[in-house]
């Protein structure tokens, strides 16, 4: 009983521990945003607003999917544990944010956070961010589990998931017909739906490209980057074919020239798109992941 | 058509990573045809058995051949090696038969039962005439183990067997044995390299077959 209840009294001051890194947090999320310096410090209120509110609380979801990723090994200390929490957490919540400043600064390049979320209160905006903070939640997840407690290794690593992401956010402009910059001056949901989707399946592909076993980091980054434009030769071949087998009806079709460009804008079609690179990237993920050629040993 | 040149860029880009820098494409020597055995086997005095074959690939396949290499002065060794289809192909009836041989002068490409480079040489042994008056080749005592490793078993040549393989090999036609005791049908290759004679891998499934064994491993 002694023993189940101290048990018990770790795990408590563990949430306790994590509570107070998740504090620390709300402070480092100043240094990238200054500007929330006034919302963040003070008492935030939802309903003033909502886009504000989701992309705060998209970094929140974030750095809980990362911290998830770091474990407690209470055989070691309970103050050692908490003080590989302290370090590691740190670590992450840094990478974490550096990592979001850099791909909104590619993606919104165009784009002021203030004037949208603060003054414009632009939900598409807020959207995309929120599925940018889950994306690079997700891959930063990855690496830290990849670098297995090796700060050069995580270095590495996450120098290279962002060239990556740097790389596949700049793929959308090839892959969707809506106009990113236009449409996000304009608010436009379809916009964050259809890059939603695409951002998602996009983290979904580089997360299974870094998700393997690792023995020398030559060969394992070898194998990311084969992966990866493994991927982008499959990707499209399932987008092609989804799109092949459920066509859609645009304004065309009935004879209603120039309602293209206003169905492509209706929300629909930005479902429809993110549905499509959603799926499409899981299943490049089977393919490029879940197929075993084996080797020829077995017969040799 | 710009991007069905960068999705062709993309695919050459592709294959041409995987190629270079794969660590499965390293390792494996490839080998055209009998000629690149020259500079494959490096010590002399060496025969070269082939003892299994194997493709992998469902439309484009891809051979390979498994040598037991065996020098005069050097340890046995197992080679692997890539192969052409036309020489895999090419081989299926030779196995178990030694492909390749490099003496201190020569070398043969002419397929023959294996430890026919050693016979009548008085380096590795002699021949020995029995009570029965029939002369058989014995090895000498430094390679007494040379009849496991050529995979002969308890079969030991004769003069006859030698006379009759000199002459197969004045006509450049490939020699089985006497009553075809080496090949793929010969019963002493079958004995001694059972690795590749093994029933499941002999054995020709139909689809009802792959299909009912499928259904017992998984339901």
């Amino acid at each position: 009983m002694a023993e189940i209840f101290d048990r018990l009294i770790i795990r408590i001051l563990l949430a306790a521990f994590v509570c107070i890194m998740i504090y620390l947090y709300r402070y480092a999320h100043v240094i990238f945003y200054p500007t929330v310096k006034r919302q963040v410090l003070k008492k935030i209120n939802p309903a003033e607003n909502p886009a504000d509110t989701l992309h705060l609380f998209s970094r929140l979801v974030g750095i809980s999917i990362i911290f998830s990723s770091i474990t407690f090994n209470e055989s070691s200390g309970v103050v050692l544990s908490l003080f590989h929490f302290g370090v590691w957490g740190s670590i992450a919540i840094v990478l974490y944010l550096v990592s979001l400043f850099i791909i909104e600064s590619i993606v919104f390049y165009n784009f002021d956070y203030t004037d949208e979320i603060l003054k414009r209160k632009n939900m598409s905006y807020a959207i995309i961010s929120f599925c940018h903070a889950i994306v690079i939640a997700y891959l930063t997840r990855t690496i830290m589990m990849e670098a297995e407690n090796s700060l050069i290794i995580l270095l590495v690593l996450w120098l290279y998931m962002l060239v990556i992401v740097g790389f596949s956010v700049k793929y959308y402009t090839f892959i969707s017909k809506l106009t990113f910059n236009r449409l996000l001056i304009q608010k436009n949901m379809s916009l964050c739906f259809s890059y939603g989707g695409f951002s998602l399946g996009a983290g979904f592909i580089i997360a299974s490209c870094f998700d393997q076993e690792h023995y020398d980091i030559t060969v394992y980054c070898i194998q990311v980057l084969l992966k990866t434009v493994l991927s982008l030769i499959i990707f499209p071949l399932f987008k092609k074919g989804l799109v092949k087998i459920f066509p859609i009806r645009m304004g065309e079709d009935r004879g209603l020239s120039g309602q293209i460009e206003t169905e492509m804008q209706s929300i629909g079609y930005g479902f429809y798109e993110g549905s499509l690179f959603i799926s499409g990237a899981i299943l490049t993920t089977m393919i490029v992941n879940r197929i075993q050629f084996g080797t020829i040993y077995p017969f040799f | 058509m710009y991007k069905i040149f960068l999705y062709t860029i993309l695919m050459i880009s592709y294959l041409g990573l995987s190629k270079a820098l794969s660590p499965s494409e390293h390792g494996v020597q490839y080998l055209q045809n009998a000629r690149a055995f020259s500079k494959l086997i490096k010590g002399t005095q060496s025969t070269v058995i082939l003892i299994d074959t194997h493709a992998t690939g469902f439309l484009i396949k891809t051979y390979y051949q498994k040598y037991r290499v065996i020098s005069g002065y050097e340890n046995v060794e197992e080679l692997i090696v890539r192969t052409s289809k036309e020489f895999a192909k090419k081989n299926m009836a030779n196995m178990g038969l030694s492909l390749y041989r490099k003496s201190d002068t020569d070398e043969e490409f002419l397929p023959l039962p294996p430890g026919s480079l050693y016979l009548g040489n008085s380096e590795f042994g002699e021949w020995k005439t029995r009570k029965n008056g029939k002369t058989y080749w014995k090895f000498n005592k430094v390679f007494k183990n040379f009849p496991k490793y050529l995979g002969w078993g308890k079969f030991r040549p004769d003069m006859d067997f030698f006379q009759q393989m000199r002459s197969f090999i004045s006509l450049h036609q490939t020699y089985y044995g006497p009553n075809n005791e080496f090949g793929p049908q010969g019963k002493i290759t079958r004995e001694n390299f059972p690795q590749f004679f093994r029933e499941e891998r002999m054995k020709k499934q139909n689809i009802r077959t792959l299909m009912i064994e499928y259904f017992k491993e998984n339901f």
